[in-house]
């Protein structure tokens, strides 16, 4: 595997396509074992002023005058004690002094001013798995992993997402497979479960979509990389192979190949740009990879917890029209009993409205089960 | 730069003053930075999550003026405002610097122009960061979203930052003139081949100038150092702002200056104030005038204004920075006088 050097290939947009382990390959070659340690910070490393001096090239007494003149301190406040959330009367920046306006602004309109729930989700998720060690030493990420941060897009369900479409964050190592990432998106479709069940609220039968349907691929420069663990999965992408192949469509080579037997180093990816992951036939979800780096000793080195979700969208969930506490489970079609088409109700107004005490049915109506694709929140 | 306003203006005023302190040397650095206090950059009530979102901002903008085409003082200047930010940060775990792949053989010479220098300082803040694992090492600089909505920041920078464009040295370089040196020199002695006279090539062959690659040397050698002494006077010129010496200067600048370019400038301005008043009954449709140039004082009149009353302060402020623009943008180049050498 050649090193490589990414860059772009429409500038500013996304890159050129590349191995992934190549850029691993590439930037271990130029670093050296302090870059790529993952040890934990040790507190207030002071080299010798031998080994600076031998490392520059200078007298041991330049090194330690460089110590003094170079320190931090002569960059830091001399004052002992300085608050952080005070901005100084007399700023010379103007970051500070846009700054110290907006929140004089903010604190003669809002009454109060500190993090809603949304806020608070997005910093947790976001930092709670921040330097997190395993217990088991063989589950630690090895040094010089790579590190791939994917936008993976929710599929379009609602209109107010055309435009702006919500998508979740994760992280993937590059030496893990392509399974484990399918196995790790959560979509509400998976989740779904066929069938009409008016007669029979009861017996809402125990597999959801995603038992039943089990095939999925990907699809990364031109290669389909299709799920084929179990012997129900199918290959989705031959249609697409098919008709590329039945005219000359500009399609060159298109390929497909088992996701099992890949990982994330073995492909071949642009950087920034769209690709696509496919499930239950037609749940379609865009796939963005945003970064690529080597992992950090503050990083999440537990290698269990990857892929890790470190960022989701909040979807309001629907209530139930009656009670309007708790989550929609069924959804009513042609309903005589209800005000609306369609109607949503929870498990207890449902059966309460549509059934009487011996579980005859009332009235007309078509029901389904009903899964809210806020059940990830 | 929606996400923190002023952010850019504070660095390169931080770096523009350092690079007129016209040294490299990290004491300078950290009295203009003291002088400033500029550790209170990320000071404010700011939450967790903004405070990250916000730092890491702060150090991709710094990142950007530590590689070319930036000139070398300012480049130093980058790593020391690095070094500053990266500490002063208030998130724990500090937010790292990304590095991409394709930046760091532009590091590694960077750091052995500095050791050939000896500028040990710079070396030794380098080290300190790269010993405390400041760096992500990244494919790409930046984070790429594929967002083609959203309006791709125009990275103006500015120009006296920027390294003196070197198009004319990197098209004539010495090996270039070695090159063309030779050939004339075979030239010659080809025309010398097919001669009457064995010792020199006849009248009728010479259609070029002999010396040609010697005046091309020095022209070029004039040219660059046409380049350095206009930077050095746009940089004075900005400075002296106050002083008798600036109106020298920026004359000098203006003579040098287009004289087109200033002429077509004042036609344009001419036309464009002259905005027609129109009549009561159209008075909510009265155009108003705009000036074309960015400038602190420039942007939409609030509100509908009176007619007459707002033209003439767009045509005298467009003026003032008519002259600014011409003078950062059409410096004319000095005149090659053409020899009639008789051969």
């Amino acid at each position: 595997m050649a090193a490589v050097v990414p860059d772009y290939e429409l500038a500013e947009l996304y890159t050129r396509a590349f191995r992934v382990g190549a850029l691993g390959l590439g930037w271990r070659r130029l670093l050296g074992p302090p870059d790529l340690s993952l040890a934990a910070e040790a507190e207030n490393e002071e080299e010798e002023d031998a080994a600076v001096a031998a490392a520059l090239g200078c007298a041991p007494g330049t090194a330690a005058e460089l110590r003094a003149v170079c320190s931090i301190d002569m960059l830091m406040s001399s004052e002992k004690e300085e608050d952080p959330d005070v901005i100084p009367e007399d700023s010379s920046l103007r970051t500070l002094r846009i700054r110290k306006k907006a929140l004089e602004r903010r604190e003669e309109t809002i009454i109060v001013d500190r993090a809603c729930r949304q806020e608070t989700l997005t910093y947790e998720m976001e930092s709670h798995a921040t330097g997190k060690r395993p217990d088991d030493p063989t589950d630690l990420i090895e040094e010089g992993e790579l590190l791939l941060t994917l936008n993976i897009f929710y599929p379009v369900i609602f209109q107010k997402h055309k435009d702006h479409k919500p998508y979740q964050t994760v992280l993937v190592l590059g030496s893990q497979k392509l399974t484990e990432l399918r196995d790790s998106i959560s979509c509400v479709s998976d989740l779904q479960i066929g069938g009409e069940f008016s007669s029979q609220p009861d017996q809402a039968p125990e597999h959801i979509s995603k038992d039943l349907y089990k095939s999925a691929f990907f699809y990364f420069e031109g290669i389909f990389y299709n799920d084929k663990r179990y012997p129900e999965c199918r290959d989705l992408s031959r249609t697409i192979i098919e008709w590329s192949e039945s005219h000359d469509r500009g399609y060159e080579n298109l390929q497909s190949v088992r996701m099992e037997d890949y990982v994330f180093n073995d492909l071949s990816l642009k950087i920034g740009f769209p690709y696509l992951y496919c499930h239950q036939g037609n749940c379609e979800h865009i796939i963005i990879i945003t970064d690529i780096r080597l992992i950090h000793h503050d990083d999440c080195l537990d290698r269990n917890l990857y892929p890790l979700l470190v960022k989701k969208h909040w979807l309001c969930t629907r209530k139930c029209f009656v009670c309007k506490m708790y989550t929609a489970r069924w959804v009513t079609n042609r309903d005589s009993l209800a005000p609306e088409d369609p109607c949503f109700f929870c498990d207890v107004c449902f059966r309460m409205l549509h059934y009487d005490a011996e579980g005859n049915k009332l009235g007309e109506f078509l029901a389904y089960p009903y899964v809210d694709p806020g059940i990830f929140n | 730069m929606d996400a923190l306003p002023g952010l850019k203006e504070d660095c390169e005023e931080l770096l523009g003053a350092f690079q007129q302190a016209d040294t490299v040397r990290f004491e300078r650095f950290a009295e203009l930075w003291r002088e400033r206090r500029f550790h209170t950059i990320f000071y404010g009530r700011i939450r967790a999550l903004e405070r990250n979102k916000i730092t890491k901002k702060t150090l991709d903008v710094a990142q950007q003026y530590f590689f070319p085409p930036y000139s070398f003082q300012i480049r130093v200047g980058a790593l020391y405002l690095l070094y500053g930010l990266y500490n002063a940060q208030l998130c724990q775990p500090k937010q790292k610097i990304r590095i991409a792949l394709k930046q760091w053989p532009e590091i590694q010479k960077f750091q052995l122009d500095l050791l050939d220098a000896q500028h040990y300082d710079a070396v030794y803040i380098f080290r300190r960061l790269r010993l405390a694992r400041a760096f992500h090492f990244t494919a790409m600089p930046k984070l790429l979203t594929y967002r083609t909505k959203k309006k791709i920041e125009k990275n103006d920078f500015r120009e006296e930052f920027k390294d003196p464009s070197n198009r004319v040295n990197s098209l004539i370089t010495n090996d270039v003139l070695e090159e063309l040196m030779n050939i004339h020199d075979h030239y010659q002695k080809m025309k010398c081949v097919i001669s009457a006279d064995k010792s020199q090539p006849d009248k009728a062959l010479s259609l070029i100038k002999d010396d040609f690659v010697v005046n091309l040397k020095d022209i070029t050698l004039e040219h660059q150092e046409w380049q350095q002494n206009r930077m050095k006077l746009l940089r004075n010129a900005k400075v002296a702002s106050e002083t008798e010496d600036k109106k020298k200067e920026e004359t000098l600048l203006k003579s040098e200056g287009s004289e087109r370019a200033n002429a077509l400038a004042r036609i344009k301005y001419k036309s464009y104030s002259a905005v027609v008043e129109v009549s009561r009954s159209r008075r909510h449709r009265q155009v108003q005038l705009e000036s074309s140039e960015s400038g602190p004082s420039c942007g939409k009149s609030p509100g509908r204004s009176k007619k007459g009353s707002r033209t003439p302060q767009p045509a005298r402020r467009g003026e003032v920075q008519v002259a600014e623009e011409t003078v950062t943008q059409h410096i004319g180049m000095p005149i090659i006088i053409e020899e009639d050498s008789d051969e």
